[in-house]
């Protein structure tokens, strides 16, 4: 009674993102709609003659960002970062190799907080892009989506590369 | 109550940046130094349940929150004084409480100073927002239901609160929760209108009821709430146990996830080059029709030869509409370039048409596990009779 009320309750303060994540991202009607943007948006990548792999990955991205409506903080960032994020990776990466190892150690502070859990929650959100300062519980949020929102990015790619193979394999 | 009245306000501010906010929580203030009024003429005990409703009609009552208020005050020691209260603060609780705390706005002739400092102080204070704040203001009125104090304990702490800041309104909930520890037996956890993110947390029986470790309790449940749900989404998380193990089960499944997306991407942008690539040929074929077109070596997919092409010509309407047609018309049928040629430019309207439904159907039959590839043939067979007798009309 109360408390079922009370998760209600919850559910429609918190953004009613958990439930609705799995169910909109696993819909047909999804996955139909990214695999016929990807393919628009693959085609502007391929007119410029650019056709690298990273180019083709970043639309693939960015048409699944598009899709989350901007919902959710990856998404966004995702949309806002997409050039930005790269130059920084390789300033970042020149800088490493750049600096001495002895230099690192002492810039960083002495661990004060060496618990397996954190470190791995910090790897998590290393990997879902746009957040790297978020707290725990918004950053579990995140990763549920994001994890839907990749699962059907990677069906509708196969599915377009299996079209695509046949296709230009063709009149055989 | 007034202990509750700068914790509510602290609340209100953290939740909430809206200058509307702010006019909310001084009309909200107001209606509490009038219910503090009004309740010095009442005995200790109902007044105490008025606050309880005062506190949560402050959030906008809800049914759930007329349920908990009702629950809690079923708590009380006397029932039968407190329906009267509870019905009269009810009226004030239910419904647009925004609208009726301004019907009460009217009777409160003067916000006293000291409420009006409170809201300034906890408006500067609240500026710096964190959620354990919110979370131990929560809970200390949390602590505070439960409590039976009289008035004058309650007022002077309110005036220690408000001139202090966070550390020592902790000190006072802990005061007041070590009064009240074996107090509440319910287990609830309530949450309040989607107005003002505001957790009421009640400690369960035989917990701490200390305000940081129910802070941790909301938290960790927060936590374990989402896990769950990433267990469902990542294979192979059900059989380990433990917040690591389940963490690093995430972290593989979204590498590998990304991992399939950049190997994907790879083939995508390989395949991508080569679709161009026989577009032009075709259309240098069509230039020269005596060379015949090249086509690619891979003859492994034969099943979705044709239909794929379609589909994919389909694709490629977007681009150019006479390459993809002459594209369409030399991989479908083994004509000559030349008459695909001649075909293409008057077959291109009603194709177009039926590309967008061949897609379409593609794309729903390719959803459908196991069933696609003979409805395929079948609509590749009859599409391309279709085009046969066009072409030979």
């Amino acid at each position: 009674m109360a408390e079922s009320s009370n998760s209600d309750a919850n559910s429609r303060k918190r953004r009613k993102i958990d439930p609705d994540s799995q169910t909109r991202w696993r819909s047909e009607a999804e996955q139909r709609i990214y695999s016929s943007k990807l393919m628009d948006a693959l085609h502007h990548v391929r007119r410029p003659g650019s056709g690298g792999h990273d180019a083709v990955r970043d639309a693939a991205d960015r048409v699944l960002a598009a899709s989350a409506r901007g919902r959710t903080r990856w998404s966004r960032a995702i949309l806002t970062n997409r050039l930005s994020l790269r130059l920084a990776q390789i300033n970042r990466k020149h800088k490493k190799a750049a600096k001495p190892s002895a230099g690192k150690s002492c810039s960083r502070k002495p661990a004060k907080k060496l618990p397996p859990v954190e470190s791995k929650v910090k790897v998590l959100s290393r990997l879902v892009p746009g957040c790297r300062k978020v707290s725990l519980p918004n950053l579990l949020e995140e990763t549920t989506d994001y994890i839907a929102a990749l699962e059907m990015q990677v069906k509708a790619m196969t599915f377009l590369t299996g079209l695509l193979n046949a296709g230009a394999a063709a009149p055989a | 109550m007034n202990s509750g009245l700068p914790e509510m306000l602290h609340c209100l501010n953290l939740t909430s940046e809206n200058c509307e906010m702010s006019v909310l929580e001084r009309q909200r203030s107001c209606l509490k130094w009038q219910q503090e009024q009004l309740s010095h003429h009442h005995p200790p005990i109902p007044y105490f349940n008025g606050n309880d409703h005062l506190a949560y009609s402050g959030f906008h009552g809800d049914q759930a929150l007329s349920d908990l208020v009702l629950n809690g005050g079923a708590m009380k020691p006397d029932p039968g004084v407190e329906h009267d209260d509870f019905r009269r603060f009810m009226n004030y609780g239910s419904g647009t409480t925004d609208f009726q705390i301004s019907s009460a706005l009217p009777r409160t002739v003067s916000c006293p100073p000291y409420v009006a400092a409170a809201s300034v102080d906890s408006a500067a204070a609240g500026k710096e927002s964190c959620k354990k704040r919110k979370a131990d203001r929560s809970h200390k009125i949390a602590a505070e239901e439960k409590k039976m104090k009289g008035c004058a304990e309650e007022e002077s702490k309110i005036t220690e609160q408000n001139s202090n800041s966070k550390s020592t309104t902790t000190t006072i909930s802990t005061s007041a929760n070590k009064n009240s520890k074996g107090a509440s037996a319910n287990a609830k956890k309530a949450s309040d209108a989607p107005k003002t993110d505001y957790i009421h947390v009640r400690a369960r029986r035989g917990q701490a009821t200390d305000s940081h470790s129910l802070a941790e309790r909301v938290r960790r449940e927060k936590i374990s709430e989402r896990m769950k749900y990433l267990q469902d989404l990542v294979p192979g998380c059900n059989k380990v146990t433990g917040k690591a193990s389940m963490l690093d089960e995430i972290i593989n499944y979204v590498q590998s996830l990304q991992r399939q997306v950049e190997f994907l991407s790879m083939k995508l942008a390989a395949i991508n080059p080569r679709l161009d690539f026989d577009i032009e040929n075709y259309i240098l074929k069509e230039m020269f029709p005596a060379c015949p077109p090249a086509m690619e070596p891979d003859h492994s997919h034969l099943q979705f030869n044709t239909s794929v092409e379609e589909v994919s010509g389909s694709g490629l309407e977007m681009v150019v509409d006479p390459m993809d047609a002459t594209l369409r018309r030399t991989i479908s049928a083994p004509i000559t370039v030349q008459q695909s040629f001649l075909d293409s430019s008057s077959l291109n309207q009603t194709q177009q048409v039926t590309w967008e439904d061949e897609l379409r159907n593609l794309y729903s039959m390719e959803y459908q596990q196991g069933r696609s590839t003979p409805f395929i043939s079948q609509q590749i067979t009859g599409f391309l009779e279709a085009n046969h007798v066009k072409l030979e009309m």
